[in-house]
């Protein structure tokens, strides 16, 4: 009886998934297609070429792929560091004002982007970052996400580890980076994926703050092309195909650090 | 250990903290804080971001109160979150419940396979939905005339277009709000549900009367972060419909979006920002009260 019902479940569950599952192999098969096929249900091999990935291959593509690798990459390392420091100096320091310190933290975290999008854009506009990497990249640094679950992380991580290695002479900065960093792992693997994906995934800071071509990023690339009208789908599929395929190996390689993830932080 | 000492030790402390802290800090306020507050200030000049600012009092305020295409578009975003709260809500907790039901690996597959979608970015899953919606060529049409169901105009139409982009985002979120929680019902003793069927209680009467109630924290978080993103949704929008056809997807966020950057009408967007921030915070203080609520129950 309740093999049955465990079936039953499981049947049901796997229709669903791949109905979720089917939009992505419609884009990633669709860009194997022509012009005159894409719109073409079928799996026949014979319609299929890379003539639509080539076209979707212009230096324009690869110029924002690299663009959004150099930004997501620089967003990932810096703010790690910021905020490990960050929660690592809450959980073990003592200093003044520590408590309003964790106020304008805590203030922070409940403040999307999107509802200071206009006020934002004119603060970096005012600072004459705007068109410019370093406007790309410093305003995503700044999440409290992350200050708050190294600070929890480090709650829980053993004192004795760094008390030998100050007796051994190491400064506290050198103890944190030497000792602490590199055992923070637990906590690094998954907010790597989540800063990472996030800054790739973000589409509207760089539509905002650049309008300079040499700085355009993959998903404003992808967002033009649709909005041209000129561009036949299976080129705007096959871009958009390409485009997502190092999220994927990504997702794939720590599909279950993410899952993990997830179940333990709560975070994207 | 002497008291200069221990002065000695506190201070040098204190300035390891200021090290520590400082960067995070100054770009938490620079970044996040200031904006607010220039903002408010903002919105109290007539602004294009060209000429000077002109100091022009509350009546951007007054403005927006009687601006009826900004409270429309208000009223839309109400209708995307009344939409798209309760079905995500629905599924992904029907999700979870039958993953709870599976073994291991099966499990374990299933879910990374609805988490899929959640790894791809926004405007690729826009890109990817305006494909399949197309009208007499596109792939879902295709689907439903295979059903016997004639074509439909999706997000061509007013009718249709507010519906078609909650399915989209919808898409995205329901592997990853399923995981909230299902790790929360895995996270019940199973001494309690084992309790539970031995007085004799089914299967629905124990999801009722213990997973539920037990499960009510991630509840509420998942309703006021969906309500909160729902108040946010912006990008796919922007990209699939830009508030069209007809301003029937026009949500509150594009509004004020299309003011600011479209128009230039810095004061008023600031002033708009502001008040849609009010709105937010509002939600979120509510979220606290219920999670400490929680906290001292649980």
């Amino acid at each position: 009886m309740n093999k049955v019902r465990s079936w039953i479940i499981g049947i049901l569950l796997a229709l669903g998934a791949i109905a979720v599952i089917v939009p992505i192999g419609v884009l990633f098969l669709s860009s194997f297609k022509t012009k005159a096929s894409v719109f073409v249900i079928s799996l026949a091999p014979d319609t299929f070429t890379i003539h639509s990935i080539v076209q979707a291959l212009t230096p324009g593509l690869l110029h924002a792929l690299l663009n959004s690798l150099i930004v997501s990459t620089a967003v990932t390392v810096v703010a790690m560091f910021l905020h490990a420091m960050a929660g690592y100096a809450l959980a073990r320091f003592d200093f003044p004002f520590k408590r309003a310190t964790f106020v304008v933290i805590l203030g922070s975290l409940m403040i999307p982007m999107t509802s200071i999008l206009v006020p934002l854009y004119m603060v970096v506009r005012l600072m004459n970052m705007t068109n410019t990497m370093a406007g790309l990249i410093v305003p995503l640094l700044f999440n409290a996400y992350g200050i708050f679950l190294f600070r929890q992380f480090y709650f829980d991580f053993p004192k004795e580890l760094e008390e030998a290695a100050e007796l051994d002479g190491s400064g506290r900065f050198g103890t944190f980076l030497r000792i602490v960093l590199p055992l923070s792992r637990p906590v690094i693997v998954p907010l790597t994926v989540a800063f990472f994906l996030g800054t790739w995934n973000n589409y509207l800071w760089p539509l905002v703050v650049n309008q300079d071509k040499r700085f355009e990023t993959v998903q404003v690339y992808l967002a033009n092309q649709i909005s041209g009208y000129n561009t036949p789908w299976n080129v705007v599929i096959a871009s958009a195909a390409i485009s997502v395929i190092p999220v994927f190996v990504l997702f794939f390689f720590l599909q279950r650090q993410l899952r993990e993830g997830i179940s333990t932080t709560g975070i994207k | 250990m002497g008291t200069s000492q221990g002065n000695a030790r506190r201070r040098r402390e204190s300035w390891a903290a200021a090290l520590f802290i400082g960067p995070d800090l100054i770009g938490l306020v620079v970044f996040v804080l200031l904006p607010i507050l220039f903002a408010v200030y903002v919105s109290f000049f007539g602004w294009n971001l060209i000429s000077p600012m002109k100091f022009i009092g509350l009546a951007n305020y007054r403005r927006l109160a009687t601006d009826s295409d900004w409270w429309l578009s208000m009223g839309r975003t109400l209708q995307f979150a009344f939409i798209y709260v309760p079905v995500l809500f629905a599924i992904s907790l029907g999700l979870a419940v039958a993953f709870t039901k599976l073994t291991g690996r099966t499990s374990a597959g299933l879910r990374s396979a609805y988490l899929l979608p959640f790894a791809v970015t926004s405007v690729i899953a826009s890109t990817l939905w305006m494909f399949l919606y197309q009208e007499k060529t596109g792939y879902l049409n295709a689907f439903l005339n295979l059903l016997g169901i004639p074509d439909q105009p999706f997000i061509g139409s007013p009718a249709q277009a507010m519906v078609s982009v909650v399915v989209v985002v919808l898409w995205i979120n329901l592997g990853y709000t399923s995981m909230l929680f299902f790790s929360a019902i895995r996270q019940i003793p199973a001494s309690l549900l084992e309790a539970a069927r031995l007085d004799g209680a089914n299967g629905w009467k124990t999801f009722w009367g213990i997973t539920f109630p037990l499960i009510r924290p991630t509840s509420v978080f998942v309703v006021v972060t969906s309500t909160i993103a729902s108040f946010q949704i912006l990008d796919i929008i922007l990209v699939m419909t830009r508030g069209g056809p007809a301003n029937a997807t026009q949500v509150g966020v594009l509004y004020i979006y299309k003011r600011s950057f479209d128009q230039l009408q810095m004061g008023y967007g600031s002033a708009l920002s502001v008040v849609m921030f009010v709105i937010l915070l509002v939600i979120s203080l509510i979220q606290l009260r219920f999670t400490r609520r929680n906290n001292l129950e649980g």
